[in-house]
């Protein structure tokens, strides 16, 4: 899969990304990182433990990340859960399996990369 | 030219975003990297103005970056580094925040290389602009000052070798005006001046006796007592003085010759009343007339005139607090007293031909600043030389050293004594903090911060002796701590910087 391709399938922007970041070959190697970003796991994890304020970070971190990527799809449910976190509120369990599913659907599509 | 790159430290919790700017940036400038606001005050702390621009989240973890541009502002880096913000919040809120505490810009998340870097330069731009404009402009009041001092002490020259004076003495009373002034403020608030209206004085001191060259030269020169009527000859030079500036057709409302009149009208008053033209009492005299009578009254009395010897430096101090010289203000004759070796010091060094350039870099600062708070950077390079030194001395020590920092309240130690410790090399809110408290308890740290505020530039030092825990172990130790006081250029008065202190155990056993 080239990286065009992976972008439209993860419901990404690549002609914005390519005009902000420049080169692909930038792109391609954070996008290559983007699985060892740990925010997605802490989120869940802080989220087991009901730490609201660590719970944000995370998911504020993950929302940056996706949006610097150009990941739309993942920016826009990361930010929902972070706005609701924002408030101080935990309840983000209707939010959590939309965003989970576009998460893995990512890091899956990067393997898949070629 | 193959010049360093410079240093641009980036703050950013997550590793991909900071990668990302990095990658941006990294090209053109040495990239040091903060994962949250503690490191970023640790690398602030070490490399100070050494990095030219930091770039700052604002939601991290430990300590967020609007604490982070609070404490800049404590230590007066955000004076020296710019700072942009990162954020992807549009939530003006933080924005308004960062600005407020001096932030330059801000870049907002998706990143844009192109956007990036040009804010980044600019930022940078700006300042060393900005750094050679303050350079500049002491540049241009040094030249002034000079030509200004130049001519003035041409003119009192005349003045002198009309009096058959030695030539010393108008430079001596500017200099004796001058430290006499400086001190008059440190010492009481009833006479607020500025240092520029200080060194106004200074500067209009050297034409007090301008008038005697409208006095008659074998009456100024001749041996002997004065008849009373050369007497009252010889006391008019106060008025002549003040007329010949009065007249004076261009610039009459210029502070430099309006004080000039005054010092030439009232420096022969007393502050009983028994002085001449007008007989003036107590604070009618102005503050102006009566610190050059001082200085004027001091320095006649030191020098050698053609007939006789002059007294020696602390006689002549007692005469005149003794009133062998007629009466002056109380507060004044406190002030004569304090002063007394630093007049003895300054003395050998005359002030006009000395360099003025410490008292240039002063006034510079007032001026430029609005705050009056701004350091120079010549000061920050200093600074860091003098952490350069405490870390070097520190490193082959037994001691723990570490400094204390208020509002925020902070301490921070050196990494062998953070091995020591255990507790981090810089502590944000040491009162709170739970491995502080569970190196020397809570009530100790209370103590500490209590000994630190009741300090004063006058009892700087203290010791406490407690129970540390030193490498697990808790030790029999005395806390030695000095604090330091600097004179706020806002106010001109000792306010405390920070402090300095050594942990030792006070049991032998326990250091073998």
């Amino acid at each position: 899969m080239n990286v065009q391709t992976f972008y439209d399938k993860i419901g990404g922007n690549y002609s914005e990304t390519m005009g902000r970041l420049m080169t692909e070959e930038r792109i391609l190697r954070f996008v290559r990182k983007f699985p060892a970003d740990d925010s997605f796991n802490l989120l869940k994890d802080a989220l087991s433990r009901a730490s609201q304020e660590e719970a944000f970070r995370a998911a504020h971190t993950l929302k940056g990340v996706a949006q610097n990527l150009g990941f739309t799809a993942l920016y826009e449910k990361a930010s929902a859960v972070t706005e609701v976190l924002r408030g101080g509120s935990l309840n983000v369990a209707a939010l959590m399996p939309d965003l989970e599913s576009v998460y893995r659907l990512t890091v899956e599509s990067i393997a898949a990369l070629d | 030219m193959n010049e360093r790159k410079q240093k641009i430290l980036i703050v950013d919790d997550s590793e991909m975003n900071r990668e990302i700017l990095a990658d941006i940036l990294g090209e053109e400038f040495e990239i040091m990297e903060a994962r949250d606001g503690i490191e970023a005050v640790n690398a602030l702390r070490r490399y100070s103005v050494e990095i030219s621009l930091v770039l700052l989240d604002i939601v991290m973890p430990k300590m967020d970056g609007l604490k982070v541009l609070t404490i800049m502002n404590s230590y007066k880096w955000i004076q020296n580094i710019p700072v942009i913000m990162i954020s992807a919040e549009s939530a003006s809120s933080y924005i308004g925040k960062a600005y407020e505490l001096g932030a330059t810009d801000y870049i907002q998340r998706p990143f844009d290389a192109t956007v990036v870097h040009h804010r980044v330069q600019n930022a940078i731009m700006l300042f060393s602009k900005q750094k050679n404009l303050i350079g500049l402009v002491e540049e241009q009041i040094y030249e002034k000052q000079k030509e200004q001092s130049l001519l003035i002490s041409i003119l009192s020259h005349i003045v002198e070798f009309h009096n058959g004076e030695s030539g010393l003495h108008v430079s001596h009373v500017h200099t004796l005006t001058e430290i006499l002034l400086q001190n008059l403020m440190k010492i009481t608030d009833r006479y607020p001046l500025t240092p520029q209206e200080i060194s106004l004085i200074a500067t209009a001191s050297s034409l007090h006796d301008i008038g005697k060259i409208a006095v008659d030269v074998n009456i100024l020169k001749k041996h002997g007592n004065l008849t009373p009527q050369e007497l009252a000859i010889l006391k008019k030079h106060t008025v002549y003085g003040e007329q010949m500036l009065e007249n004076i057709p261009f610039h009459r409302n210029e502070p430099l010759l309006r004080v000039a009149r005054e010092i030439c009208r009232y420096h022969h008053e007393r502050y009983d009343g028994s002085g001449y033209p007008d007989g003036l009492k107590g604070d009618e005299i102005p503050i102006s007339a009566q610190v050059v009578a001082l200085a004027d009254a001091y320095d006649e009395l030191t020098s050698d005139t053609p007939y006789s010897e002059g007294v020696p430096h602390y006689q002549a101090i007692n005469m005149i607090l003794n009133g062998k010289c007629g009466s002056f203000s109380p507060v004044l004759l406190k002030v004569l007293q304090f002063s007394a070796d630093r007049i003895r010091d300054g003395l050998l060094v005359s002030s006009l031909s000395g360099d003025s350039r410490k008292e240039v870099e002063r006034i510079t600062r007032e001026t430029i600043s609005r705050s009056g708070n701004r350091v120079s950077r010549r000061t920050l390079d200093l600074l860091d030389l003098e952490r350069e030194k405490f870390k070097f001395i520190a490193s082959d020590s037994r001691e723990i050293l570490f400094e204390v920092y208020r509002d925020p309240a902070m301490i921070s130690f050196l990494e062998d004594g953070n091995e020591k410790l255990g507790v981090g090399v810089t502590v944000t809110d040491p009162l709170t903090d739970g491995k502080m408290i569970a190196c020397f308890g809570e009530e100790t740290l209370k103590k500490i911060f209590g000994l630190i505020d009741s300090a004063t530039s006058e009892n700087p030092k203290f010791n406490l002796d407690c129970t540390v825990t030193i490498q697990g172990k808790p030790c029999r130790s005395r806390i030695e701590i000095l604090t330091q006081y600097s004179i706020s250029s806002a106010s001109d008065k000792y306010e405390f910087q920070s402090a300095i202190g050594k942990i030792y155990t006070l049991d032998e056993a326990a250091v073998a």
